[in-house]
């Protein structure tokens, strides 16, 4: 049931992103909102039911994205794989960490992003551009990531509740 | 024999390798919108087309009834410039009829197209790297790839992939998109690349024309893919070089992109074919 939980969670986020976030300007340059939901996987969740998660929805970015098919799968699976090894020595179950680990998997999606198109892409894109565009993505990854990061976690919890609550009743 | 780092550090770097073969080969073959590919499209689009409709259907209900009283001021002001553009219709009717002789006498082809189909944008490109937007007509419509997508303004893009019922359009502001365009007056000849802040960069067009900023760029019709004559943009920056064959026209497009919801498929064009290489 949690599976069903994550998918409509990543259904809303694509839905949000893509359909109502470009028509309010603010909101122009804001970073992927997939990727809080990745960075937790990552940190609260378990490998085995993060990971079909992260390929479903990396393969469904690819496909409405304009970029070379896998790009958002490469980034995806490489956020996770960067964040799950940085746990290991990292305590970023602690909330003060948290602005910063966003912030971190941001600049890694665009590195990732900026460095596959660069391999595939025949002109150079604009280097001021492409500075300012990732600066505004980390302040806002900074100041909201951790708020993503609490409701996903807020959600789970009333989610399992929620299902604890109905198996005890039936029984 | 090695240690437990060392076959880490390898691991990664192989699976890097294996990482980038993969994405150069799906780059190089088109597979987009193979059977998977189109059912991810299907079980996306259709929230994002009901999630649009309920922006749009919010956004209307603000305008029409909240908005009377501004209307009422936009009408007259609209009934002004209408009268001011019956003068000016009559003009371009005389102007389209002389038109219409001399093509007639010089035995011209006719250069745009007629059929359309008109299409409501669903969608958006998640990343800000790419400029593609979702429209609502796909393969059951008679969309194909490489169709010419334009809005009254002028050019939009292209589509590039096409599902059952949805497609994904390429727009020319898009780093990967080119349009062959010449300069309306100067005529000069040049490649519209897509810039990264809305802007397009006008390339390849010799340093001998003198391009002056507000001059209007049209489509050239050479690329097989947009008809001739549909606006582009206009020249918004002008830098010539000291050394080179090129000078550097920047273009801002006509069409505003951020406010983009309905657009026109232009579905009898000279197709472009995304083939895979070979």
């Amino acid at each position: 049931m949690t599976y069903f939980l994550h998918i409509f969670i990543c259904l809303c986020l694509i839905v949000i992103q893509t359909t109502v976030m470009p028509y309010i300007p603010l909101f122009e340059r804001f970073y992927d909102l997939l990727t809080p939901f990745i960075i937790y996987l990552s940190i609260f969740r378990s490998v085995r039911e993060s990971m079909v998660i992260v390929f479903i929805f990396g393969f469904f970015m690819d496909i409405i994205s304009g970029g070379p098919l896998g790009l958002y799968l490469t980034a995806y699976v490489w956020l996770f794989v960067g964040v799950r090894w940085a746990i290991t020595f990292l305590h970023v179950g602690d909330s003060l960490l948290l602005p910063f680990v966003v912030a971190a998997g941001v600049l890694m999606e665009n590195f990732i992003f900026i460095g596959i198109s660069a391999m595939f892409e025949q002109s150079p894109r604009i280097f001021e551009a492409i500075v300012s565009t990732i600066f505004v993505q980390v302040l806002w990854a900074l100041f909201t990531g951790p708020l993503f990061l609490m409701f996903f976690n807020y959600s789970h919890r009333r989610w399992d509740g929620w299902f604890k609550e109905i198996f005890i009743k039936k029984n | 024999m090695f240690s437990k780092k060392m076959v880490m550090i390898v691991g990664v770097i192989v699976l890097i390798a294996v990482n980038i073969i993969l994405l150069s080969v799906f780059n190089r073959r088109y597979v987009s919108y193979y059977r998977p590919g189109r059912i991810a499209t299907s079980l996306i689009a259709p929230f994002q087309k009901a999630s649009t409709s309920s922006i749009r259907f919010v956004r209307d209900i603000w305008r029409h009834y909240f908005f009377v009283v501004n209307v009422a001021k936009e009408n007259d002001n609209y009934r002004k410039a209408l009268n001011k553009a019956f003068g000016n219709n009559i003009k371009l009717k005389e102007l389209k009829l002389s038109n219409s002789r001399l093509r007639n006498l010089l035995n011209f082809e006719k250069t745009i197209t007629d059929r359309v189909l008109s299409a409501e944008v669903i969608g958006k490109d998640p990343s800000p790297w790419f400029k593609t937007v979702l429209i609502d007509k796909g393969k059951n419509d008679g969309v194909e790839t490489g169709m010419a997508v334009v809005v009254p303004k002028g050019i939009a893009g292209q589509v590039t992939d096409v599902s059952t019922n949805y497609s994904k359009v390429l727009l020319i502001i898009d780093h990967n998109s080119a349009v062959d365009a010449l300069v309306q007056n100067d005529r000069a000849r040049g490649i519209i690349k897509g810039g990264m802040v809305g802007q397009c960069l006008f390339k390849y067009v010799l340093r001998k024309h003198d391009i002056e900023i507000g001059d209007i760029v049209i489509s050239s019709g050479l690329d097989g893919v947009f008809p001739k004559g549909l606006a582009v943009g206009y020249v918004s920056a002008v830098f010539k070089p000291k050394s080179g064959i090129f000078q550097e026209v920047t273009v801002t497009p006509y069409v505003d992109f951020e406010k983009l919801e309905e657009v026109l498929i232009v579905m009898n064009p000279k197709k472009k074919q995304f083939e895979p290489e070979q």
